[in-house]
């Protein structure tokens, strides 16, 4: 892909969440957004996980209430499993104490068993999930099929995230999964975080035109050293979030052309969701302190970017759930005689992204 | 502007065969990265210096004919992460290598640098930066030392504290008043290479919280620095400084410094397993990790010729907060008690980090400062 389509997918995603019209979603899907993963010969975009990533910074920096990343991510596992047309795939996992169950009789597949605040899980017309165990395979179910029933439910941001019962349902698809299912959810993580890395920075300049805007003592609060000390903090932990991002979308990109085992042993994969949930929380309680009580209502639209930080930064794993991924990673890691020596390997090859 | 952005950090193949060149070097060295004796850049050591020097690592940003090694930047870093990464003595020369060199190469006159340059270059000549006083310290612009000019030269009187090796250093970068102040602040100052043997200059030791003699309190007395040691134009000091700065600000030494107690948290991790310390080490390390791409992406910026002072404030600011993070996150993780002459090298290495902490959000711009920096660039004020 060159700078000039890179440029050019920028632009119309940026022109049109900017636009906002009230078919978003549909406007979205009609200039291919939601295949860009796809490659260019199977009708997709062919964009690289990296790109998939900035346009997701830019639907989070819309606060957009669309289901962009699990669509990506969904045509893309729809593709491997040689499924076109479909008209809105979403992703999935199963509680790790009850993983969903795949039996055969004759040669037909049943899934059975639940899925947890699935993100548009009721408006999907797929949901794609890899099941557990060594010879994971990739579970493609129909949301219309038989035994699938749906409970409604959302994030604070009013999204939805839907639980899905899965009785005797006979799937569209199972093949071979193209890696496990933890793997799919770093990708997720790192996608999630992306979408954080937008947002974040919407808050960010939101915070910087008030303080500029607002006066109190004769003189607008930007002025204050107090306030432009916690708003410098707010502007590190963004540029934290989106460095931290970048790396993870490089990163997918890297472990996908070749590097051996499971994302959740890249260490840029997984600090991106470490490390962008940390700033969304810091983000958020210093956006609000300069905000005063405007930034409380429900009128004002701070909480769009802020419910959205609050709630993306617990799902797909918070920042615990992948520290202990991280820790025990490095601690396992015996082929290296140090920490640096981890971090910085020698031999890796370029990262991708690089000569860009 | 209210985004900040860092370009991606470039990656040399040079940079990466230089890598393993370094670790060899360093695994073949006969040295030991003694937290007891480490300060907060590790040792004191002129034979290890000199070596580095030998094999042309320090100055590597100088042209050839200055005793460089004519490499860029991005290699530069790549050693300087590796030294600092092994906890390498690399005290000595780092200011010297870090920005002096760096200084002379833009504003020094020809002689300045055929005479000092090679010096650095091989590990030879080591620098102290003179620019804090007792009344100032953040205010950089009220210093008050002064170069009056004599026949053939300056006297310098005045006093300079906080300046690290100076009692062990070759040469100060002497930051000063050369005429009064006025109503523009930053006029009327200037840049000097002041020898330290010249008469007149007295170090006095300071010892700071951890028992180390790092830093000094330097007087100077009708100290005659003859015409040749201006750096630059006589008046354009501020400007040259702030320059400075950015080299001063930006480097891994900011975020690497106590990467030493988290190795030994690792190897303690190991023998003794515990979900805390694996939780914190996560953290840690996702931390740990975009910093360091960070501080890639400015030295990136500084390689390609662009303003890098912002990006530098705000990546010192972050990397320094998280230094300063370290001892608070591992003292909860693992419980023992911190003790500089314990046999055990986690508990020394951690008193060592407990001990040195509050400086590193001092040293090289208060976080305060930094702050304010960001704060403007983001078009506040």
């Amino acid at each position: 892909m060159d700078d000039d389509t890179r440029e050019m997918l920028h632009e119309t995603a940026a022109s049109i969440f900017a636009d906002g019209p009230p078919d978003l979603w549909e406007v979205l899907q009609s200039v291919g957004i939601d295949k860009a993963l796809v490659p260019e010969s199977k009708g997709g975009v062919g964009v690289s996980w990296a790109i998939a990533c900035e346009l997701l910074g830019i639907a989070g920096n819309h606060a957009a209430a669309v289901p962009m990343a699990e669509a990506m991510i969904g045509h893309w596992l729809l593709d491997f499993a040689g499924i076109e047309d479909a008209e809105l795939p979403t992703i999935a996992f199963s509680p790790p104490l009850e993983p969903v169950r795949l039996s055969r009789s004759g040669d037909e597949w049943h899934v059975d068993g639940a899925l947890v605040r699935v993100p548009w899980g009721g408006a999907c017309t797929h949901v794609a999930f890899i099941s557990e165990g060594p010879a994971a395979q990739l579970i493609v179910v129909a949301r219309d099929a038989s035994g699938v029933s749906i409970t409604p439910g959302q994030n604070l941001a009013g999204e939805p995230r839907d639980d899905m019962t899965l009785e005797g349902v006979v799937p569209v698809a199972v093949v071979p999964a193209p890696f496990e299912s933890n793997s799919l959810l770093a990708i997720a993580a790192v996608m999630r975080s992306a979408l954080m890395s937008g947002a974040i920075e919407r808050a960010l300049a939101l915070t910087v035109d008030y303080a500029n805007m607002r006066v109190q003592f004769g003189r607008p609060i930007g002025k204050f050293q107090a306030v432009q000390q916690n708003i410098a903090v707010l502007a590190t932990q963004a540029a934290a979030a989106r460095a931290a991002t970048e790396a993870g979308g490089e990163a997918i990109d890297g472990w996908l052309a070749g590097e051996n085992g499971s994302l959740t042993h890249n260490v840029a994969a997984v600090s991106a969701k470490i490390r962008t949930g940390e700033a969304a929380g810091q983000v958020s309680a210093i956006a609000h302190q300069v905000f005063g009580a405007i930034g409380f209502t429900e009128e004002h639209e701070l909480h769009r970017f802020t419910k959205r930080l609050w709630s993306w930064r617990d799902e797909y794993g918070n920042e615990a759930f992948w520290a202990d991924v991280l820790g025990e990673h490095i601690l396992g890691n015996e082929s290296e005689k140090t920490l640096w020596r981890t971090l910085a390997p020698t031999g890796s090859s370029l990262e991708v992204g690089a000569t860009r | 502007m209210s985004t900040l952005s860092f370009p991606r950090p470039r990656q040399s193949e040079a940079g990466e065969r230089l890598r393993a060149e370094v670790r060899e070097f360093l695994d073949d060295f006969d040295w030991r990265g003694d937290p007891h004796a480490a300060s907060v850049f590790g040792g004191f050591d002129p034979e290890f210096s000199e070596a580095l020097g030998a094999r042309g690592w320090i100055g590597m940003g100088f042209p050839q004919r200055y005793g460089g090694g004519g490499y860029g930047l991005i290699e530069r870093y790549v050693v300087l992460e590796e030294l600092l990464a092994a906890r390498a003595p690399i005290t000595a020369h780092s200011v010297a290598d870090r920005q002096s060199g760096q200084l002379l190469l833009r504003f020094g006159s020809e002689s300045q640098r055929e005479e000092i340059l090679p010096l650095i270059a091989a590990g030879k000549s080591y620098f102290c930066i003179g620019m804090s006083e007792p009344d100032s310290g953040s205010d950089l612009a009220s210093v008050r030392t002064r170069a009056t000019k004599v026949d053939g030269g300056w006297l310098v009187n005045g006093a300079k504290i906080w300046t690290t090796n100076a009692h062990r250093s070759h040469y100060m970068i002497l930051f000063c008043r050369t005429s009064p102040a006025s109503q523009e602040r930053h006029a009327g100052l200037s840049q000097f290479l002041v020898d330290m043997k010249t008469p007149g200059i007295v170090c006095q030791p300071i010892v700071n919280i951890a028992g180390a003699r790092d830093f000094n309190e330097v007087h100077l007395q009708d100290a005659f620095l003859p015409d040749e040691a201006l750096i630059g134009v006589e008046g354009e000091g501020w400007k040259q400084v702030t320059s400075e700065l950015a080299f001063e600000r930006s480097g891994p030494e900011r975020f690497l410094s106590h990467l030493g107690v988290l190795e030994e948290f690792v190897c303690v991790l190991k023998r003794q397993p515990s979900p805390e310390g694996a939780r914190a080490l996560g953290r840690l390390v996702a931390h740990l990790a975009t910093l360091r791409r960070m501080s890639r992406s400015v030295a990136t910026m500084i390689a390609d010729g662009q303003d890098a002072a912002l990006h530098a404030a705000l990546v010192k600011d972050l990397g320094t907060c998280f230094e300063q993070e370290i001892p608070e996150i591992l003292r909860l993780a693992l419980q023992t008690e911190p003790d500089p002459n314990a046999s055990d090298s986690y508990r020394a290495a951690l008193a060592h980090v407990v001990l040195n902490a509050p400086s590193s959000t001092i040293r090289g711009g208060t976080k305060e400062v930094l702050r304010g920096i960001v704060a403007k660039g983001l078009g506040l004020r």
